[in-house]
Formats: C-alpha cells, sequence, structure tokens
C-alpha cells in the first residue's frame, strides 16, 4: 500500500516552494496519488532553455520504499533518455534510490540530468553516439526537439483548430485530437498525420 | 513545622531527543508514530544507526527488509548498522 499521508505531505511541500524551483507535482486527475504529473523547467545555459516538460509518475505500492516510477511524456533529445518512449537512465530511479528522497528531489535530479548529459551510459544509442560524435549537431537536434515539443504554443484553442483547418482536416477531427493531446498543436498535427 | 500534602497533581512532558523532528522515511513528527500506529511513545519508538541518523524503528525495519542485500542508511547511505 503506497504511504499516501507521505504522497500527501510531498504534494503541499513541492507547492509551496514551486515559485524558486519550478518544480510541480500534480494528480494526473483520475482521483488515484499513484498517477501523477510532474513538470520541470529546461535548465538555463542548455538546449533544453526555455522548454517545460512533464513527466509521467506511477508510484509503486512499496512508495517510499520502491522508487517511483518516472518518464518524459514530453519528447525529449538526451543521451539518457529514450527519444521513443521517454524511459530515464538515472541510478537514483533504481538501484540507488533511498526512501529518503522525495518526488521533488527526483524530479530535481531529472533536471541536472538535463544540464550534464552521460553518454558513456546511454538509454538512447543513437543520441549518445551524437553527443560524442558530432556535439554541434547535438545541440541543434536537442533544441529543435525543446522549441518543437517543450514549448507551449501562445496561441488560444480556438486558433489552433483554425489553423490545423486550415492544412485540410476537419474541423470536428481537428478539435477531438487537439484535446487528446492536451493542446499541443505538433503532437495533435503529428497525431493527425499517422491516421 | 508540618505540612500535610492532601492532593498531589504531578504533569510531565517527553520527548524524543532525536536531531531531527522528522523521521525521513515516512515524513511524520518523531514525537508521532509512524504510519502504521496508532499511538507514538513505547509502541512506536525511534531507533539510532551507527551513523547516528534517527528513524521510527517501524520505518527503518521496513526499509531493511525491502532490501536484498546490505542496507544503507536512507539519510547518507553508510551501510546501516543498529546503534548497539
Amino acid at each position: 500500500m503506497v504511504d499516501f499521508a507521505r504522497v500527501q505531505k510531498e504534494l503541499q511541500e513541492c507547492s509551496r516552494d514551486v515559485e524558486r524551483s519550478g518544480i510541480k507535482v500534480s494528480p494526473k486527475g483520475d482521483g488515484s496519488l499513484a498517477r501523477l504529473i510532474g513538470t520541470i523547467p529546461g535548465p538555463t545555459g542548455t538546449p533544453y532553455e526555455g522548454g517545460t516538460f512533464q513527466i509521467d509518475i506511477a508510484l509503486p505500492d512499496a512508495y517510499p520504499f520502491e522508487p517511483p516510477k518516472m518518464k518524459f511524456t514530453t519528447k525529449v533529445w538526451h543521451p539518457n533518455i529514450s527519444s521513443q518512449s521517454g524511459a530515464i537512465c538515472l541510478d537514483i530511479l533504481k538501484d540507488q534510490w533511498s526512501p529518503a528522497l522525495t518526488l521533488k528531489t527526483a524530479l530535481l535530479s531529472v533536471q541536472a540530468l538535463l544540464s550534464a548529459p552521460q553518454p558513456d551510459d546511454p538509454q538512447d544509442a543513437v543520441v549518445a553516439q551524437q553527443y560524442l560524435k558530432d556535439y554541434q549537431t547535438f545541440v541543434g537536434t536537442a533544441r529543435y526537439w525543446t522549441e518543437t515539443f517543450a514549448k507551449k504554443s501562445s496561441l488560444g484553442i480556438e486558433e489552433k483548430v483554425q489553423k490545423l483547418v486550415e492544412m485540410g482536416f476537419p474541423e470536428g477531427q481537428a478539435r477531438t485530437t487537439l484535446e487528446a493531446v492536451g493542446g499541443d498543436e505538433n503532437l495533435a498535427l503529428e497525431k493527425l498525420c499517422s491516421g | 513545622m508540618k505540612v500535610n500534602i492532601l492532593q498531589w497533581h504531578a504533569v510531565a512532558s517527553w520527548t524524543w531527543d532525536a536531531q531531527d523532528e522528522t523521521c525521513g522515511i515516512c515524513r511524520m513528527a518523531f514525537d508521532g508514530c509512524c504510519p502504521d500506529c496508532k499511538l507514538p511513545g513505547d509502541d512506536c519508538p525511534l531507533i539510532w544507526g551507527a551513523c547516528n541518523h534517527a528513524f521510527h524503528l517501524h520505518c527503518i525495519l521496513k526499509w531493511v527488509n525491502s532490501q536484498t542485500s546490505q542496507a544503507h542508511c536512507p539519510m547518507c547511505r553508510r551501510e546501516w548498522q543498529f546503534k548497539g
């Protein structure tokens, strides 16, 4: 059984200094505290700067005696994060977990991982190869992915629907797809294109 | 002079003598109890490691028992040994 009293406390503590840390944790919305969504800002001075990255969090029954399961739902180009699945290669989320760590400190570690890639222990071999062999291209791709997937468009939902309609998609379908991906026009376009 | 005490009403308070106020595992107050207990005190004692970090006995036991190899202190990662 997850220690929900502790999770509740963690959520309160995290929201208390969200202004300073920029790190958010909130329930996924199905009424359970076992599924959460974490948000971290991309660290400044990195190709991830300016982006907002969402992380899916699932708490195992034994939490906090077992680590939370975390993976990126925002696409990110990084040697230690799968560009396909969002899986994260980070020791404290595996065998180096300690029950004294919290969701917030774990997310801080993930944020630190964005600042300090470890290409010798890759989660995504393609990205790691590029990082080692062609660093400039790596930075370019990582920055492009941040721009494309991690930045909230300033457009309102109606304008996004309109934009997709202009591209030739039926209005109803454009609207439901946009809603399904949480208003991200790039993801919506990708989904519409893949049928 | 002789004093006769007719009534005696003593009040005492107690607290655990730990450096921290809360258990690093369950995040509950040391003067409270772990999530599995109802009453603080002797039934839900604190325990110290050789590294001098304290936890609710029940919390650290759950951690030690969940580890397949040597358990480490959740706070400082030194090998966990109960303070003798």
